[in-house]
């Protein structure tokens, strides 16, 4: 029997009166990437911290390479790579500087340590910049050393938590490509984001995370499937959708329906049969259509299907 | 040693603050300075003098007085003004002229000069200082009258006139008279007794200023990665501290050896000067790490920093002497003893003033080595809620 890097279950947090987290749980082996998709506020974060031994927990348990892991078991951290949300260097030490600290904290040093930052800063491409100060980065930049950190001692499972968030589509790009890279060298991922397009191109299975709970997990043709033969239609619009959607929801062919901010996303069984109907209908109800989309269903319909809301940015 | 490794990228953070530089190095020597020409270097002891007589001789003495350089003689109007100043402590001692005295020395009777003082001990130098003047004084009237009487002699009539003469001039006695209890600590010249205190308010308010340090850290998220590689909340804490340890037995070692060097100030035994200081500077660090651990906020633990770092000073016997307090109010010195400054301040009087040794202090220094233990082992706990509550 294999094991399994991260095994996770019941996983529970309850700040106050707000449940953040409720019974969330799912495994991740060598090599795999898993995505956490939600929202805003959906639990992404404070289930990563609890796996991570950040926070305590209400409820559940974590292992990681078969070791529990607590808030105080340095053991099964030893095996984890966080990269937190928020970056979190000094501004006031250099990229290497910051690196070598936690590379210390990782119990590594000397001359191994030494070799490794050089080599993450090759890959995090900052080695013409690793002895500025940090503050003086972009924000990209910034990003870039914060996934470094993570990466310096080769943990067994990685953590990023939204590490693209805020940075311009070519660091994003990199960042991207070298998760890829570490997961086909054996790198066990997981990856929070509420980018759909991240969740699709790097994850071997997602779990879609909503109001502290799993939904729905599995890979993508799995999760699509879950949605039958709708097809993903999204209309721009101007004006107040409210009385679009209500109208829309009662028609035929129509599974689920969601205004946002200038667009109307839908579920719509053989949208080109139903297309001409749906457009009077929004019309009437006094909404511009400046914009149709017509889609295969992907990952952000399966939210719409499983939530009847959109996953919004 | 993964504390260590905390502790020194604390202090390379600190150095490489320009203004912290200023901090650890220049404004001790500022302190140094300031502290040194108010109680150090010309310091004077105060000596009131109330001459009740204009006649010559007495006016004389007052001049004689005056002229010592150790000595600044305040002249008072009054005995019972004086007497109330030495009891203030306005006055290190005050000596009253009786108003007979040029007639009583003329007549060959024993005249006594009263010398006030909190107690004989207390201003023996004072004393030594005025009887001098006077044995002076009495050395020219006996050669005033010699030459007088005599004019041009040989060696052997002078020293048999000289010897003649003696029953002519009246012999003066310094009477010592205490006043008032005595609360100052013998011998303890006023600075050095300040330069300890200050010592104790310097370090730890300084050390309280840096519990911004741990603040920072939880701030930029740093303190919670810390915690998510394999290193303990206590590891994270006690590396905190120790940087800030450094820092405090660093200016207060800084202030401690430029006075010494500078004004001569008496730190007793050197070794367990120093050991007095590090004690106190972990026990500095600590409630720093504690405020660091309390508050989210800069500006919150600054105030409340300056708040307790000059409140418990005061409290502690760093602005006024723990004597003075059992004078005020009976059970303000056990109150004081709250604080970590009076067992410090203990410390420092045993070794300064009574050549106290290791053996004399050790339950001093294991007082402070408790407060520093309690102080880390609480902010330890309140560290750990808040990064992992
Ligand atoms: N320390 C805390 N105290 C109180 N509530 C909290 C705390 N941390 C998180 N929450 C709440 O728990 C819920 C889940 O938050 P969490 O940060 O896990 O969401 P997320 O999925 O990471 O969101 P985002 O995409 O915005 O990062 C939110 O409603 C949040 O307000
Ligand atoms: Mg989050």
């Amino acid at each position: 029997m294999t094991q399994r890097t991260l095994e996770c279950s019941g996983l529970r947090k309850v700040f106050d009166d707000l449940v953040a987290v409720d019974d969330v749980g799912f495994h991740i082996d060598a090599g795999e990437t898993y995505g956490l998709l939600g929202p805003n506020g959906a639990g992404k974060t404070t289930s990563i911290s609890m796996i991570s031994g950040l926070l305590m927990r209400d409820g559940g348990t974590v292992t990681v390479g078969g070791r529990e892991m607590t808030t105080t078991s340095t053991d099964a951290k030893a095996l984890l790579g966080l990269v937190p949300q928020d970056i979190a260097v000094y501004p006031d030490l250099t990229a290497r500087e910051n690196l070598t600290f936690f590379g210390r904290l990782y119990d590594m040093d000397g001359k191994t340590l030494k070799a490794r930052a050089d080599e993450v800063l090759e890959i995090i491409g900052l080695s013409d910049r690793a002895d500025d100060r940090t503050e003086d980065f972009s924000g990209g930049m910034k990003r870039r050393l914060n996934i470094g950190i993570g990466l310096l001692h080769k943990p067994a499972l990685l953590i990023l938590d939204e590490p693209t968030v805020g940075v311009d589509p070519q660091s994003r790009n990199a960042i991207l490509e070298s998760v890829e890279h570490l997961s086909r060298e054996g790198m066990a991922v997981l990856y929070t984001t509420h980018y759909m397009e991240e969740a699709e191109r790097l994850c071997d299975r997602v779990g879609i995370i909503d109001h502290g709970q799993i939904k729905a997990e599995g890979t993508r043709r799995e999760l699509v499937q879950m949605v039958g033969q709708h097809d993903r239609v999204r209309l721009e619009t101007t004006g107040s959708v409210d009385a679009a959607v209500a109208a829309l929801d009662a028609l035929d062919g129509v599974a689920k329906s969601d205004g946002g901010d200038g667009s109307i996303e839908l579920l719509v069984i053989e949208a080109g049969e139903h297309l001409t109907e749906i457009l009077s209908v929004v019309t009437e109800s006094g909404v511009a259509v400046s914009g149709v989309d017509i889609d295969e269903p992907n990952l952000e319909s399966v939210f719409l299907h499983l939530t009847g809301r959109a996953l919004r940015d | 040693m993964k504390s260590f490794t905390i502790a020194a990228v604390n202090l390379k953070r600190f150095v490489r603050d320009r203004s912290n530089v200023f901090f650890v190095f220049i404004f001790p020597m500022l302190l140094i300075l300031v502290l040194g020409s108010a109680f150090g270097g010309d310091f004077q002891a105060r000596l009131g003098v109330i001459a009740e007589s204009e006649d010559p001789l007495a006016q004389d003495l007052v001049t004689r007085l005056q002229a010592i350089e150790t000595v600044a003689v305040v002249e008072a109007d009054s005995a019972e003004g004086a007497l109330r100043s030495v009891e203030r402590g306005e006055l290190e001692a005050a000596v009253i002229i009786p108003a007979d005295y040029d007639e009583a020395i003329g007549s060959g009777r024993t005249v006594s000069v009263e010398f006030l003082a909190r107690s004989a001990q207390e201003a023996s130098s004072l004393r030594s200082n005025v009887e001098s003047a006077i044995t002076q004084q009495a050395v020219v009237l006996r050669a005033a009258r010699f030459a007088e009487s005599e004019g041009l002699a040989t060696f052997d009539a002078a020293l048999s006139t000289a010897t003649a003469t003696e029953g002519f001039i009246g012999d003066v006695s310094v009477d010592v008279v205490a006043v008032g209890e005595a609360f100052a600590l013998d011998e303890l010249g006023q600075f050095d007794s300040s330069a300890q205190t200050q010592l104790l308010l310097f370090v730890f308010l300084t050390s309280l200023a840096g519990s911004s340090a741990l603040i920072q850290t939880r701030r930029l998220g740093v303190a919670r990665r810390m915690i998510a590689t394999p290193t303990q909340v206590r590891n994270v804490l006690v590396g905190e501290g120790l940087g800030r340890f450094a820092v405090a037995l660093v200016q207060g070692l800084f202030i401690m050896i430029g006075t010494w060097l500078i004004f001569g100030v008496d730190w007793g035994d050197p070794i367990l000067a120093t050991v007095i200081l590090l004690l106190f500077s972990l026990v500095g660090s600590g409630a720093a790490m504690l405020m660091g651990a309390v508050f989210s906020n800069d500006e919150q633990a600054g105030g409340m920093g300056v708040l307790l770092g000059l409140g418990l000073a005061a409290l502690g016997g760093c602005m006024m002497p723990l004597q003075v307090f059992e004078l005020i109010a009976p059970g303000l010195y056990t109150v004081a003893h709250i604080t970590p400054h009076a067992w410090g301040l203990e410390a420092f009087d045993s070794i300064v003033l009574s050549n106290g040794t290791f053996t004399d202090i050790a339950v001093f220094l294991l007082i402070l080595v408790g407060y520093a233990v309690v102080f880390y082992a609480l902010a330890i706990w309140r560290l750990r809620v808040v990064l992992t509550r």
